[in-house]
């Protein structure tokens, strides 16, 4: 028995994050975005997001390493912007929907609740952009996934072979225009949850938009 | 005819003194393994016992859940986002709850964000517990297991009697959480809330999860084998857990005292006086003490929730259908694994436009390739047991 009391871990209490989040979003993402060079795209829902130049993302993602403090490499994917959606519900607006891809990668601390969202707009048609591989080594395996899923090419990446997929899998299923074979095949059972609710068939029963705004609880 | 004496001595001297030739060989570890956890297959390529390179081979489970968001409303995703990480199905839930609230722009009712701790807090327990019992299996210790197992199927049937299910609880509503299991019309005014005697139960089950941690302490903790097998092994440096997003109690293990609990709101853990379990040299054993110490902690939160238990209601107003407004928003949570995290983009409709599901155990396993690297082939076992991750975790 080698037991000594100084070998097993202290119960530390963790500091008191020097900022909260939530409040002070906005004066985040201005810092980061001064920082790094790029716009701030967003400051709602406690969600700070900076816009980057395309020819500027590794270089800001590495200033925000190392100026902004941002040393935590969270996570990193892609957004397929588009009016054509197959499936699900599309955009919004799709007449003023660019269509593009937007590439996220989020950098948080491991020392207060700071957590910011980088993101770049690839065209469709060129879709390349610079690897992060050699400034976050966690960043290896995001870019993988997200290559694979979207066919996006992160330039200078070490090895960009299929993750998830096996290595003959033709297409990138998160795509809009991907199709989900399943549904193809045999429509979902669950797709009369998606559908209006019976009562707005009858029209003399209240439409689902009154029923959305008479804050019903649900059944 | 037998060897004489003589020359055999002199065989041994020549097989120590000198060095035996080895050739670079590759030994293929699963994906069906049943130290890894899963369907996770390593390459790993080995000169003698030690381990020159390791290529990790995921995606044996992959059932495109990011894909399947863009197909469902919110409500159903509720179930398909605790089946990502079925040793904790219920915690799983809670990020995605948030995060659709927060873009609607409502509140869970104290008493329902009261009870979704309490039921993320024995999420985390039943989780640590099923590590605390393989990980010495693994090991070589079989005993532990069965103490561990036993607590947590306590807190199973706990989780059972207010959800309805052990794994996938499939419990949590935007807006607070669904009337507790049993419920029914006859029944409504005195089911609907939590089932009679669970708070008390449940701290009960708090003593005896507390006691467990003692008797796994006196049965693993002080085993110079175990400490052989773990101390020094797989060091994590501080530096490496930051550019691989290693996060959770493999982060914290290297001496980092970062807990999203304490720094997000998506519960109100302020409320409640709890210590962030770190360790120092951030090896196998202390991967292994930090979470005994997280078990510990989480049974002092929920014995606390009970006795500050808020009355009210278990459901904010919401719409009939629900429709999220336009927005993005990321909510992370500190899940038994590490941090879990949803980036929900909605376009203002039923269905999320897209969904980012940040998931703890794969951002850990990245780090694989790098920490693999030059160790011996025991020392696998060792590693990735006290990594704790899970394969639907892993690929989503």
């Amino acid at each position: 028995m080698t037991d000594s009391p100084s070998e097993t871990p202290q119960a530390a209490e963790a500091e008191a994050p020097s900022e909260p989040t939530g409040g002070d979003v906005t004066e985040l993402a201005a810092a980061v975005a001064a920082a790094v060079g790029g716009t701030v795209a967003q400051t709602e829902f406690g969600t700070a997001k900076v816009a980057v130049d395309r020819d500027n993302w590794a270089a800001a993602i590495a200033s925000a390493r190392d100026e902004a403090g941002l040393d935590f490499f969270n996570w990193l994917s892609a957004v397929d912007w588009t009016k054509d959606t197959t499936l699900g519900e599309g955009v919004a607006e799709p007449d003023t929907v660019e269509e593009r891809f937007e590439v996220l990668c989020m950098l948080s601390t491991l020392t207060d609740g700071r957590k910011v969202t980088f993101s770049v707009d690839l065209p469709k048609d060129d879709a390349s952009l610079g690897s992060l591989s050699s400034i976050f080594g966690g960043a290896e395996w995001h870019e993988r996934e997200t290559a694979e899923m979207f066919g996006i090419d992160f330039v200078g990446h070490p090895n960009l072979a299929k993750l998830y997929l096996p290595s003959e899998f033709e297409g990138h299923p998160l795509l809009k225009s991907f199709p989900l074979l399943s549904r193809e095949v045999k429509p979902w059972p669950g797709k009369v949850d998606v559908e209006n609710m019976p009562s707005t068939e009858n029209p003399e029963a209240p439409s689902a938009e009154a029923a959305e705004s008479d804050e019903g609880e649900t059944g | 005819m037998t060897t004489p004496p003589e020359i055999m001595m002199h065989l041994s001297e020549a097989a120590v003194s000198v060095e035996l030739e080895t050739a670079e060989m590759t030994l293929n570890i699963g994906p069906q393994h049943p130290s890894t956890h899963g369907v996770l297959r390593l390459v790993a390529k080995v000169d003698g016992e030690r381990v020159s390179e390791v290529e990790p081979v995921i995606g044996y489970m992959h059932r495109g859940y990011e894909k399947l968001t863009e197909v469902r409303t919110y409500p159903q995703i509720t179930a398909l986002v605790n089946r990502i990480d079925w040793v904790s199905g219920f915690a799983n839930e809670i990020p995605f709850m948030v995060a659709a609230e927060r873009l609607m722009g409502i509140e869970a009712p104290p008493r329902a964000q009261y009870i979704r701790l309490i039921l993320t807090e024995m999420a985390r327990i039943s989780s640590h517990l099923i590590f605390a019992s393989s990980y010495p299996l693994e090991i070589g210790a079989a005993t532990p297991l069965m103490h561990a197992l036993r607590e947590r199927e306590r807190i199973l049937d706990l989780l059972e009697s207010v959800t309805g299910g052990r794994f996938h609880p499939n419990f949590n509503r935007i807006g607070g959480v669904k009337p507790a299991a049993g419920a029914g019309a006859s029944t409504k005014k005195v089911s609907q809330d939590l089932p009679a005697g669970f708070l008390d139960e449940t701290r009960v089950a708090m003593e005896r999860v507390v006691s467990v941690c003692d008797d796994l302490d006196g049965l693993v903790s002080g085993n110079e084998i175990f400490q052989a097998r773990t101390k020094g092994v797989g060091v994590i440096p501080v530096e490496i857990a930051k550019s691989y997003g290693v996060s959770g109690p493999n982060m914290r293990a290297s001496g980092v005292p970062f807990d999203v609990r304490k720094v997000d709101d998506y519960l109100p853990y302020d409320q409640f006086d709890f210590d962030v379990a770190v360790g120092e040299n951030g090896d196998c054993w202390d991967r292994y003490q930090v979470r005994l110490e997280e078990i510990r902690q989480a049974a002092r939160i929920i014995s606390q929730a009970i006795d500050s238990m808020p009355s009210g209601e278990l459901q904010a107003k919401v719409p009939r259908i629900i429709k999220v407004p336009k927005g993005q928003v990321y909510v992370r949570a500190e899940n038994p694994k590490g941090e879990m995290g949803y980036f929900v983009v909605s376009e203002g409709g039923r269905i999320p436009y897209r969904v980012k599901i940040r998931t703890a155990s794969f951002s850990n396993l990245t780090i694989l390739q790098w920490i693999l690297k030059g160790i011996l082939i025991p020392d696998i076992i060792a590693i990735l047991g006290s990594l704790d991750f899970v394969l639907g975790d892993v690929d989503r």
